[in-house]
């Protein structure tokens, strides 16, 4: 193989990294900070910096309701997704009679944007009652197409014999899909929770749609709402911003190679 | 076992048996379904029938014929929104090229390859909200790191108001778009990438080709299926980009950075002309599917897939 | 329990998953703060009042003033002792602001303190200066 230098390519990375990482530094040090908001020219480096914006961003905006907000219909969410998904998919494996229209009406619902529905499911969800709670929050997310073909593929790949065992066996049929395929499945499980979870953190058009009061605000809501009440006037929308995205990088971090195992994988119709 | 004769009669055991997995498939098929019948087909439909008549809350729905098209026909707005969806669906291809030139340097044998991944890719599962925010900040006229660089390097000599401008405004939003979405792509990228052979470029480099050669004879033609992938979800991910533009800007200067999508959310919750915007999702929706069938045809035919020998 | 030894058992593998380790480290943290808090916010503020020449000054009248949304409202006052000292009990809030001021001695600047979370028990580093004009 050839033998080319290597140091242009570190140096192309690494000036692209310091791009891609330019806008975090920055937002980090003005919300340690808060110079630079009226100030002109700009400092590089955070000059006497103080953890007080968070104390604010704390106490003023409600962070800790709407945090559990988030979390409870990230929760709802994440677990209505793994159980339907699981089900859909096992579903998919067998042969039945409709099983190609299912198909069809699967990837046809795939061609539909979130975006294409927002009216009717509002008044939907109104009509059930459903507004401005967190079922009403979860409901559109807890099944994803993607996510049931992912479930689909990984039991698809269980080998035939051990599924025939266990039905010679005389097991019942949700006590095969329990004790066999789910164990055998887990990568599957583990791309649903982290996709399901990410989706349903970062979702902002849907809330805006139906949280009414505002205490059911999640916390896109309650950024997106702060944004709008105080400008960018304060270090402490910044430092909102940092704490709203912590979680979501390190949860990234640590779960980084399932996350992109199920974007690649899941992104490939089977 | 008994020797069932091979025609339609079936012991009633077995038939008993088959009619029990049926009903179980469809058990465990309910659920699913009843969410997308509910949240994805029924609302379609209900948006389709809209967009017929002229209805408001309260109010009983009377049959309007092509009243709302026509309305939609005349409206600057609509036509606006248009043209700014198209454009940003065209500036997808550009994230598209310079994420392949990220994931060829990346995929290359360097030490900390996995490193520059993650620092590409992190700014994909973020909030979309939170990097609207920060992008509004970069961007800001006055005190924006983007100004600053621009007139330290004496590009400028007064501050381009950038969220503000008629000119600016929709290319802002682009670059933070195309920001969040780079790792994404070149993740995609990377993943097809790593499927070709490597014998395929040990071969044509014994055969004489360079470095070019072997870019464009071997890696582009393979790459096809994931280049395909992107331009898919990221026309997609630009035509219903809506967090971004409605925290960055609003709607932009006027109308400057209105899309589709965030008139179809104007027209319904603020002001709440449910049938009208019905209408417009009716033709977001046709547009959405005419530029899957497009690309679908554009490349090949086959959603992109690649004959294996 | 694994049926050969040489693997690490179940229990031990379940724990050093990444999973399990960082929410755990996150929660202890989390514990270890809230007790922290909740031993240091009885709301005490302790200070000194000096006058330009660096001297206590007794019997001087010390306003507290608490962030209500965009402004500050006076919440309480406390005068020194002797020792030029004071000693607030019910402050509640996490940003507050401190003047002194003694009739014939001056006054002093409103000193902004912010606190880590409300009602922390602090202890002023500078004293509050007097102006030394009346």
């Amino acid at each position: 193989m050839h033998r080319y230098p290597r140091w242009p390519i570190h140096l192309a990375l690494v000036g692209v990294s310091f791009l891609m990482l330019i806008p975090f530094y920055w937002v980090l040090k003005t919300s340690v900070t808060g110079e630079n908001i009226f100030a002109y020219p700009p400092s590089i480096l955070p000059k006497s910096p103080h953890p007080f914006y968070y104390v604010d961003v704390w106490y003023y905006i409600p962070f800790a309701r709407y945090f559990a907000n988030s979390v409870a219909v990230s929760m709802i969410a994440v677990i209505a997704n793994v159980v339907l998904n699981a089900m859909a998919g096992y579903a998919l494996t067998r042969d039945f009679p409709a099983k190609a229209f299912v198909l069809l009406l699967f990837l046809s619902c795939m061609m539909v944007p979130f975006q294409a529905t927002i009216i009717p499911a509002y008044l939907i969800t109104g009509r059930l009652g459903l507004l401005d709670s967190y079922l009403g929050l979860a409901l559109p997310q807890c099944s994803t197409i993607v996510c049931i073909f992912v479930f689909k593929a990984s039991f698809d790949a269980v080998p035939r014999s051990l599924i025939d065992a266990a039905r010679i066996d005389g097991l019942a049929e949700w006590r095969i899909v329990w004790k066999v395929m789910l164990p055998l499945a887990k990568g599957a499980i583990a791309t649903n929770v982290i996709l399901g979870f990410i989706w349903s953190w970062n979702n902002f058009l849907w809330p805006l749609i139906v949280t009414r009061s505002a205490d059911m605000q999640t916390l896109p809501l309650g950024l997106a709402r702060f944004l709008s009440y105080q400008e960018d006037t304060t270090g402490a929308l910044y430092a909102f911003c940092i704490m709203v995205l912590a979680p979501g990088i390190l949860l990234f971090l640590l779960a980084q190679n399932e996350f992109i195992r199920g974007l690649t994988s899941g992104a490939t119709k089977g | 076992m008994a020797v069932a004769p091979a025609v339609a009669y079936r012991p009633p055991r077995l038939a008993r048996k088959r009619t029990r997995q049926a009903v179980l498939v469809w058990c465990f098929l309910a659920p699913s379904l009843a969410i997308f019948l509910l949240y994805r087909i029924i609302p379609l439909l209900w948006n389709v029938v809209l967009s017929f008549a002229d209805w408001a809350p309260l109010r009983t729905m009377r049959w309007a014929g092509l009243d709302q098209y026509e309305e939609m026909l005349h409206d600057d707005v609509f036509w606006e929104a248009l043209w700014n969806t198209l454009l940003f669906i065209a500036s997808a291809p550009v994230g598209i090229v310079i994420a392949l030139g990220l994931a060829l340097l990346v995929s290359s044998e360097i030490r900390g390859r996995d490193v520059y991944r993650t620092i590409i890719f992190i700014s994909y599962p973020l909030m979309t909200v939170a990097v609207a925010i920060i992008w509004r900040w970069l961007f800001d006229e006055r005190v924006g790191l983007i100004n600053y660089v621009a007139r330290s390097l004496h590009l400028v000599d007064r501050p381009i108001q950038f969220l503000n401008s008629f000119v600016w405004a929709l290319p802002s939003v682009i670059v933070a778009n195309i920001w969040q979405m780079l790792g994404f792509y070149m993740i995609i990228l990377l993943t097809g990438l790593q499927n070709i052979p490597p014998n395929l470029y040990e071969a044509a480099a014994n055969d004489g080709a360079n470095a070019r050669r072997r870019f464009w004879r071997i890696t582009l033609p393979l790459l096809k299926p994931s280049l395909f992938l992107c331009i898919v979800i990221g026309m997609l991910n630009s035509f219903t980009s809506f967090d971004l533009v409605y925290v960055m800007t609003g709607g932009g200067p006027g109308r400057a950075t209105e899309l589709l999508v965030t008139y179809i959310y104007k027209l319904g919750f603020s002001q709440t002309r449910f049938d009208y915007a019905a209408a417009v999702t009716i033709v977001f929706f046709a547009l959405l599917v005419a530029i899957a069938w497009m690309a679908n045809r554009l490349s090949g035919g086959n959603a992109g897939a690649v004959e294996t020998d | 329990m694994s049926a050969g030894d040489v693997e690490t058992p179940r229990w031990r593998r379940l724990l050093i998953n990444r999973f399990v380790l960082v929410p755990a480290a996150i929660a202890v943290a989390i514990v270890f703060w809230n007790v922290y808090v909740s031993m240091h916010s009885h709301g005490v503020v302790v200070g000194r009042v000096v006058d330009p020449a660096g001297q206590p000054v007794p019997g001087a009248t010390v306003v507290l003033w608490v962030l209500n949304f965009t402004t500050y409202v006076e919440k309480t006052r406390a005068t020194t002792d002797s020792a030029g000292r004071f000693v607030i009990t019910d402050n509640d809030s996490h940003n507050i602001r401190l003047a002194a001021e003694k009739p014939g001695t001056g006054r002093s600047a409103r000193v902004p303190v912010r606190l880590y979370f409300r009602a922390q028990d602090i202890e002023l580093r500078e004293p509050l200066m007097l102006s030394g004009t009346s």
